[in-house]
């Protein structure tokens, strides 16, 4: 019996068609992961040569005046990257992957882009992760809607159902071989992305797999849903695409204007003026303005004493910091808001399998925005550290060449990995679940 | 052709297509849609210009009250350009959404135009948005070819087409009748959207800019009128090469997934593939590389600001810069300026062959593919494409080195050299004078150059299709 299925579906067009459909694409889709990750590796060693040199001809050109050679230098802090995110670019092209910075205000220089043409990010990136979301599903409609009508239109499905006694077992076992079929393609996938792009075998890595596994699961018993109805095969066709576009292009457009509107974020541009016109400000103001507030931030530097009628590098460094201080707290109504819009988003993706799909690769891979906010805290720290650092040393007016530049290489920020194999899991097998008993259901009164 | 005969048969069809549950559905699902996305849309448009409005007016305000300072402080206080949208963005929301909204302009400095809405976006940006425009390129389309895959297909299965040939009906009428007829009914979707669209026009528009609006208007709605004349016609194509109705469906199905979103992705994918950019990083090296070769004006031993220097001092036959009749290092900033400025811009316009390199292998296949060709021409009329965002860029680094060298001309003509007499600020009247930032969108004939290619390849596959009307007219087969 499954020999003469295996048989009759392999000498389908569409069989060959879906094959070389999958596998051509799905290998594109890894050789753009694999160039992705050379594009990184490429800025990250431009960063590196960048940062070195740049620090030797200055420290040529500033030896002695170290506040005057801070304000050229800049410091590099790379996300750190990893291999799994060439499989789901996500957010990864719109943020930077790295931010050099010097240790003036950083307000003015944390969102600061990378460049990336703006047609690509439009049309998204074709990685494993879209092929997985949006091509597998159209494969699985094309090999199943027909399932049991082209049967009944062909008029095989009298004799059929003359010889067996389980009709809808038949039924699934058609479509058992499909999904093997599938899910054959997509494994073998999966481990070629592993191997071609070093992706290690790690926990998130079989998360993904799993999560690709389950969504598909989820059409399949979407499909046998539809086909359950036994109508005929146009209708089938129709009323699958419809709700394909429905999952995969109108829901998620839609909340996705709903959250863009619902939680603008007006915040991201009035900080940007604040922290101009809070550090600028302070030139026409007295210098307590600017050393009162500093000081209270950092009570260690008390001791430094600020000349009142001339300019002095702890006045001036005070002053970027006051831009910074005088932006908190609408920057971080700004990170709040972007934070409702994940959460907001991430609820209503706990009833859409797709949108679950796409935001969990992303997590899974690191380009999620969440990953992004933490680089931007990342950033943060690594900023107040150098300053810290430097502060002294420009206030004393420490020679330059006295410090070790040597250790202000490049550093990497590692995002904390957070998997919550719940949440993750759940949702697809719930919605899988409840769609498979209706299938099933309706299947008995074939 | 008897014209009674086609306006039958397209009566006809309108018939059968209003008594079908399709039609209902789909009206339902459209008119939803439809009120969504205006409403969205129009909120998107009128609060983000509010916005950015109120914020360009804010930093304008705090420029104007700076009080008397030296012009370099004031190079260095800088200004922002804030990225207005058109009207128009509530029709297509195009890349509006992936480019920048706010750059600092300010001297020495190119900034980044940042704050774009996709970088505080989560991943569900990629799922597309949800606008008036993308109803028409994409889900209309599909309605298209539900509504019209059986017109000739069934009628053929049916038996009926054989009839309607026996009663004396030319092919070509039938095939024209149920054309017709079909895009007639697309043009409900059509005109129930550019309704809309024209009162947010005229509700938008003062007389300075309504005769741009309402012409980008005419061009989108007559560009989208023949795409969807055109769209009808492979409809009726396939129907009518189709032996059965559900084998058409199939088709036009497959068609629709290649058209909207497997043809148009993979070469943009593809095109990004065959022209790597560099990182920012890579380009900040390289243009500070060129500055070094060329001129480095921090470097005190730098080759061609001491050359500079010398024949400065020959010209006014002086013997120390602070002798000279102006603001020395005001000189010395302004010529770093416009040699930072001129690497830089070389730079980035590199940068921008490249991307248009990457982009011109799917505006190419608007040859191949109807649903490109609409969709940049969209894109573009409505203000929302990669050009008018790079005019947007162009405009704002205008202002910023106009800012800056106005600044450093201040500075050469007022504040006096080293040790010499006289004040180190200048009257605030100065800042109250200097213009603020005003974008003004690309022209119409501009916008219709940039799409010469879009604009193009639309008309011929008008024609291909009026073309292949005719000829499938003729060889029909009625059984």
């Amino acid at each position: 019996m499954y020999r003469l299925l295996f048989q009759s579906f392999f000498r389908t067009k569409i069989f060959l068609i879906s094959l070389v459909l999958l596998v051509t694409v799905g290998v594109i889709s890894i050789l753009i992961g694999k160039q992705y990750l050379v594009k990184q590796e490429n800025a990250i060693a431009a960063s590196q040569e960048f940062q070195k040199e740049s620090i030797a001809r200055n420290l040529e050109y500033h030896k002695e005046d170290l506040g005057l050679l801070l304000y050229y230098l800049r410091f590099t802090l790379i996300k750190q990257p990893s291999t799994i995110s060439a499989i789901s670019i996500g957010q990864s092209d719109v943020n930077p992957l790295l931010q050099a910075v010097t240790i003036r205000g950083l307000e003015g220089q944390k969102y600061d882009t990378d460049f990336e043409n703006p047609s690509l990010l439009m049309s998204g990136n074709l990685d494993l992760g879209f092929v997985i979301i949006y091509l597998f599903p159209l494969v699985l409609i094309a090999m199943t809607f027909n399932l049991y009508s082209e049967e009944k239109e062909q008029g095989t499905w009298r004799i059929l159902a003359a010889q067996t006694s389980a009709r809808a077992k038949f039924l699934l076992k058609k479509l058992g071989i499909r999904m093997l079929f599938v899910f054959g393609v997509l494994i073998f996938l999966l481990f070629l992305a592993s191997g071609v792009l070093n992706i290690a075998l790690d926990q998130n890595f079989w998360a993904m797999f799993l999560q690709s596994i389950l969504y598909l699961f989820f059409w399949s018993a979407l499909c046998l849903f539809i086909v359950s109805f036994q109508k005929n095969s146009s209708f089938n066709a129709l009323a699958l695409i419809s709700i394909w576009v429905v999952l995969t292009v109108l829901i998620p457009a839609m909340v996705n204007n709903y959250v863009l509107n619902t939680y603008q974020v007006p915040e991201a541009l009035e900080a940007m003026v604040e922290q101009r016109d809070g550090y600028h400000e302070k030139w026409d103001l007295e210098k307590d303005a600017t050393m009162v507030g500093f000081f209270d931030a950092y009570p260690q530097y008390k001791n430094y004493t600020v000349p009142e009628e001339e300019f002095s590098w702890i006045w001036y460094y005070g002053m970027q910091h006051m831009g910074d201080l005088a932006a908190e707290g609408t920057s971080t109504e700004m990170s709040e808001k972007i934070m409702l819009r994940n959460i907001v988003s991430e609820k209503v993706a706990f009833f859409v399998p797709t949108m679950h799909a796409q935001l969990s690769f992303n997590s899974l891979a690191g380009t999620d925005m969440l990953s992004h906010l933490d680089f931007l805290q990342g950033l943060e720290k690594f900023h107040e550290g150098l300053r810290l650092s430097f502060y002294p040393k420009i206030f004393e007016n420490v020679p330059a060449d006295t410090i070790d530049w040597q250790v202000h290489d490049v550093k990497f920020h590692k995002t904390t990995a957070h998997l919550n194999w719940l949440r993750l899991l759940l949702p697809t097998v719930l919605v899988f679940l409840v769609i498979g008993v209706l299938a099933l259901l309706n299947l008995r009164r074939l | 052709m008897r014209k009674k005969v086609i306006f039958l048969l397209a009566g006809q069809l309108w018939k059968d297509a209003f008594r079908s549950k399709v039609l209902l559905v789909a009206l339902g699902l459209m008119g939803f849609l439809l009120l969504f996305s205006a409403f969205s849309g129009w909120e998107n448009y009128h609060d983000l210009n509010h916005t950015r409005d109120a914020i360009q007016n804010e930093a304008q305000e705090s420029w104007e009250n700076n009080p008397d300072k030296h012009p370099h402080r004031m190079a260095h206080y800088g200004s922002f350009a804030l990225r207005l949208k058109h009207v128009l963005s509530v029709f297509d929301l195009g890349m509006e959404n992936f480019v920048g909204n706010a750059i600092f302009l300010e001297a020495h400095k190119q900034n980044t135009v940042n704050f774009s809405e996709a970088s505080m976006s989560t991943g569900l940006l990629r799922f597309g948005e949800v606008s008036l425009a993308m109803l028409l390129k994409v889900i209309v389309p599909l309605l298209i070819f539900y509504l019209g895959f059986a017109t000739i297909a069934r009628e053929r299965e049916n038996g009926t087409l054989k009839l309607l040939i026996g009663q004396g009906i030319s092919r070509r009428e039938i095939v024209f009748g149920k054309w017709l007829g079909l895009w007639g009914l697309s043009l409900i979707f059509l005109l129930s959207v550019f309704l809309v669209v024209f009162s947010f026009v005229l509700l938008e528009s003062n007389e300075g800019t309504f005769g741009d609006s309402i012409s980008r208007f005419m061009v989108l709605f007559i560009s989208y009128v023949l795409f969807f004349a055109i769209l009808s016609a492979i409809t009726i194509l396939v129907s009518a090469f189709s032996k059965t109705a559900k084998g058409a469906l199939v088709k036009l199905l497959g068609i629709w997934l290649l058209f909207t979103i497997i043809l148009p992705k993979s070469l943009q994918a593809l095109g990004y593939y065959l022209f790597p950019t560099p990182s920012k990083i890579e380009m900040e090296t390289a243009v500070e590389h060129d500055l070094i070769q060329q001129g480095d004006s921090h470097n005190p031993d730098d080759p061609h600001f001491k050359a500079l220097k010398d024949s400065v001092l020959q010209v006014h036959k002086v013997a120390n810069v602070d002798d000279l009749p102006f603001n020395y290092s005001g000189f010395i900033m302004a010529q770093g300026e416009k040699l930072s400025t001129e690497i830089y811009k070389d730079h980035q316009a590199r940068l921008f062959q490249v991307y248009q390199k990457q982009n011109d292998l799917e505006r190419y296949s608007a040859f191949v593919n109807p649903y490109t060709a609409i969709k940049n021409l969209s894109m573009a009329f409505s203000g929302t494409d990669f050009r008018s965002f790079l005019h947007f860029k162009a405009e704002a680094e205008a202002y910023r080195y106009h800012l800056a060298q106005e600044m450093n001309q201040l500075q050469m003509d007022l504040i006096p050299n080293k040790g010499k007499a006289g004040p180190n600020v200048i009257s605030n009247s100065y800042w109250k004078e200097f213009p603020p930032f005003e974008y003004r969108f690309l022209t119409v004939s501009k916008v219709f150059q940039n799409e010469l290619i879009s604009i193009l390849a639309l008309l011929l596959w008008g024609i291909l299709g009026v073309f292949g009307l005719t000829k499938i007219a003729t060889n029909l087969k009625a059984l």
